[in-house]
């Protein structure tokens, strides 16, 4: 007897069902089974930057040590802020903690997304901190003009400094041989003379891409020549006589005297022409500076030096330390304060000393063997003076707009003035439509 | 009588599993399209109308968002630079990509090979294709400024300089996307009759007469089809400004997307950026409806 197998209402139902069953069977079957963990587990989100490699090579191994299972994930600096922002305010709990850069904490502080670590135990009064450092993990911050709606808040420590990273000068021994230069003139003087010797092609090298970087390399100049950015109420400022003349020295001078393609440069082709030989003196943070003395990462070994950032009425520097912050949607958040706590003791502090990073506690800044020369000149360009960027959590829009005209200043090479007045207006009415006034 | 009622039982069962199997076979599908579609595009909408401040929302605001963007010099830069980024690109890729799919029509030795190589472009992921881009254009290291070195002249300045940035940006995307519009028009050129063209030889046309009064206008619908595709395409291009330029030097090469992004998720303006990208769907839309009315009216004809 044949049976002819007939497509029925019933078989493809049955047939659909249990294909169903069968697929979500095997999904689950061939899901990856949970590694038991090593220890205890703190994902930790950064951006690659080279003043991480420190913590990354001898701390991370440390932290195995204490019981700590570490998961470091590494993304570009261009897109961790809108990535790291999604995930706390989604409570998507992608990580544990992220370690931000510090303009970026008053924008997670407003959306009130972060942990309070104070209240977790860590304890923000303690003396040995960089007062200047902890004071930028506050939000609202405990000094300054604060925004709308955040008067009368109490302070809340959301954030910890994690690497103190600020910037100091970089400069060729071989052409600037009396020490690092102090102004802003001899930078150029001395490097034209560089120039003339054959030792160096261009006297200075900076940044010159639109936004950020373009910001970030202006500012060290704008606060020598004695600019401030905001008045108490918000109003921009920054178009001050001193902050025009800042911002044509720079786009004028400085360009002058840099790569004709600086206006397309970011801190891959700064650092890679001041490792390369080519660049005199450049203002940065430690990620490249701390490849000055091994000779595999920089064909000039020996001949570079650091310094206090030249002054014109000031020599302060414009502060960039990485900032540790707890999403409230962390999945192990016990675990992260609990490495925090541990991080930022005096002793692992000084290990961090040691292995070469810029610490945050003042104590371990005064140990006997810091593991880079740049750790001391950090400590006198932070005594000399360092200011972070204005603590609003519209920085990220301010930053583009300044950006944007000083960019386009630059591609002129002349103009930087000007620029400022249209870039504090543009930033006056966006911060009009965001209701600061 | 039991017998009876047994098979009215199953008469109804089999008339219930009429009625609700095409329900129940579209349901997971239909799930699918308002889990990803419908409630998107209805949360993007609700956002559009309200105003958001460190990434919540606060109030409703109506139109207000919509009618701001009128008004908003940066969204008016940033939709002329992409207007001219698509026209011009789809333009260059339209032409060569047409030229390419004649020239490969014909049979010879290495064609087949000629055909892969011609399409590796587009199968390249758009951020690698960026990032070589970048290493070509680079003033300090890059291969233009290498070569120009070698014949004796400077560095090539491409991406610190408005208008070379911005024809950059176009070569990029000519580059990369004109290997579709081949691919495209290459097929739509082997479907053609072979009649006409036949009876035009015997004739005595011409190459560009055959070409003027019989490929083209054949070839019509299929390269308006191409064209439709690549300009909605062009206008959310956005991988390859990101890596290359970010939009800079200044605003030379903010298109919309990049524009539309920062303000998003840079700036947390969530329900400013909705209306910004729901305008301009409804801007692609509307361009998309025009291109198949001229197909029909193509088709008329």
């Amino acid at each position: 007897m044949m049976h002819s197998s007939r497509l029925t209402r019933r078989s493809v139902i049955k047939g659909g069902l249990g294909l169903a069953l069968a697929t979500t069977a095997l999904t689950t079957l061939g899901l990856p089974i949970p590694a038991r963990a090593a220890g205890k587990k703190v994902i930790i989100g950064a951006f690659a930057d080279g003043g991480l490699t420190p913590f990354k090579q001898k701390i991370i191994p440390l932290a195995k040590e204490q019981g700590f299972d570490i998961e470091f994930l590494e993304d570009e600096y261009g897109v961790t802020l809108e990535k790291w922002f999604a995930d706390a305010q989604s409570g998507a709990g992608q990580y544990d903690l992220y370690l931000l850069d510090d303009p970026w904490v008053p924008q997670f502080g407003a959306a009130n997304v972060l942990e309070d670590l104070g209240a977790g135990g860590i304890d923000g009064s303690d003396k040995d901190w960089i007062g200047s450092m902890i004071d930028m993990g506050y939000w609202p911050p405990q000094q300054g003009p604060r925004v709308k709606g955040f008067e009368s808040a109490k302070p809340t420590l959301i954030c910890v400094p994690f690497v103190g990273d600020l910037q100091t000068l970089t400069y060729r021994n071989d052409v600037f041989t009396g020490g690092a230069p102090k102004t802003w003139d001899e930078v150029i003087a001395k490097g034209k003379e560089g120039v003339a010797a054959g030792k160096i092609k261009y006297p200075v090298v900076f940044r010159g891409v639109s936004g950020n970087p373009i910001v970030t390399s202006w500012y060290p100049v704008f606060l020598s020549f004695g600019g401030s950015f905001f008045d108490d109420k918000w109003n921009p400022i920054f178009n001050s006589a001193e902050g025009k003349a800042s911002a044509d020295f720079f786009v004028g001078t400085m360009k002058q005297n840099a790569p004709s393609g600086v206006v397309e440069f970011d801190s891959d082709q700064e650092g890679a022409a001041i490792l390369g030989g080519e660049a005199g003196a450049i203002i940065q943070y430690s990620g490249n500076a701390l490849k000055a003395d091994d000779p595999a990462q920089t064909k000039v070994a020996g001949k570079l030096d650091f310094g206090v950032v030249p002054s014109q009425e000031k020599a302060i520097a414009q502060m960039g330390i990485f900032i540790a912050g707890v999403p409230k949607s962390a999945p192990n958040k016990a675990n992260a304060i609990e490495f925090l706590k541990w991080y930022v003791s005096a002793e692992t502090q000084a290990k961090l000393s040691e292995a070469g990073s810029i610490p945050v506690k003042r104590s371990a800044f005064g140990i006997a063997k810091p593991g880079n020369r740049l750790i001391p000149v950090a400590l006198q360009q932070l005594d000399a003076g360092a200011l972070p960027r204005p603590r609003t959590p519209d920085w990220a829009k301010v930053e583009e707009l300044l950006g944007i005209e000083l960019n386009k200043a630059l591609q002129a090479g002349s103009g930087g003035g000007a620029a400022l007045d249209t870039a504090a207006k543009q930033v006056k009415d966006y911060l009009t439509t965001a209701g600061y006034y | 009588m039991r017998g009876a009622t047994q098979a009215r039982k199953y008469r109804l069962q089999g008339a219930g599993l009429d009625l609700a199997l095409p329900y129940l076979m579209l349901a997971p599908g239909l799930m699918i399209v308002l889990g990803v579609l419908v409630y998107p595009l209805w949360d993007g909408l609700r956002a559009s109308t309200r105003a958001y401040r460190y990434g919540s929302p606060i109030s409703d605001v109506g139109l207000q968002n919509y009618l701001h963007l009128w008004s908003d010099a940066q969204f008016l830069n940033a939709l002329w630079i992409t207007v001219k980024f698509v026209a011009l690109s789809v333009s260059f890729e339209a032409v060569l990509g047409f030229a390419l799919a004649l020239f490969c029509l014909r049979e010879f030795r290495g064609i087949r090979l000629l055909r892969t190589v011609l399409i590796i472009p587009m199968v390249i992921t758009p951020v690698v294709v960026a990032i070589v881009f970048r290493l070509i254009y680079a003033s300090d290291a890059g291969m233009l400024t290498a070569l120009s070195e070698a014949i004796g002249g400077g560095e090539a300045q491409i991406l610190g300089n408005p208008l070379n940035a911005f024809i950059g940006l176009v070569v990029l995307d000519v580059w990369e996307w004109t290997p579709l519009m081949f691919l495209i028009l290459l097929a739509g050129l082997q479907s053609l009759p072979h009649e006409p063209f036949e009876a035009a030889r015997v004739d005595g046309a011409g190459a560009w007469r055959v070409f003027a009064d019989l490929t083209f206008p054949m070839m019509r619908p299929v390269l308006a089809v191409a064209i439709v595709l690549r300009t909605i395409d062009a206008f959310g291009t956005f991988d390859q400004v990101f890596v290359l330029t970010r939009g800079g030097p200044g605003e030379a090469t903010r298109l919309i997307s990049i524009y539309g992004y920062d303000t998003a998720f840079k700036f947390q303006q969530t329900g400013y950026a909705a209306a910004l990208f729901v305008t301009i769907g409804l801007v692609v839309l509307a361009l998309a409806f025009s291109a198949i009315r001229l197909l029909r009216r193509i088709d008329v004809s």
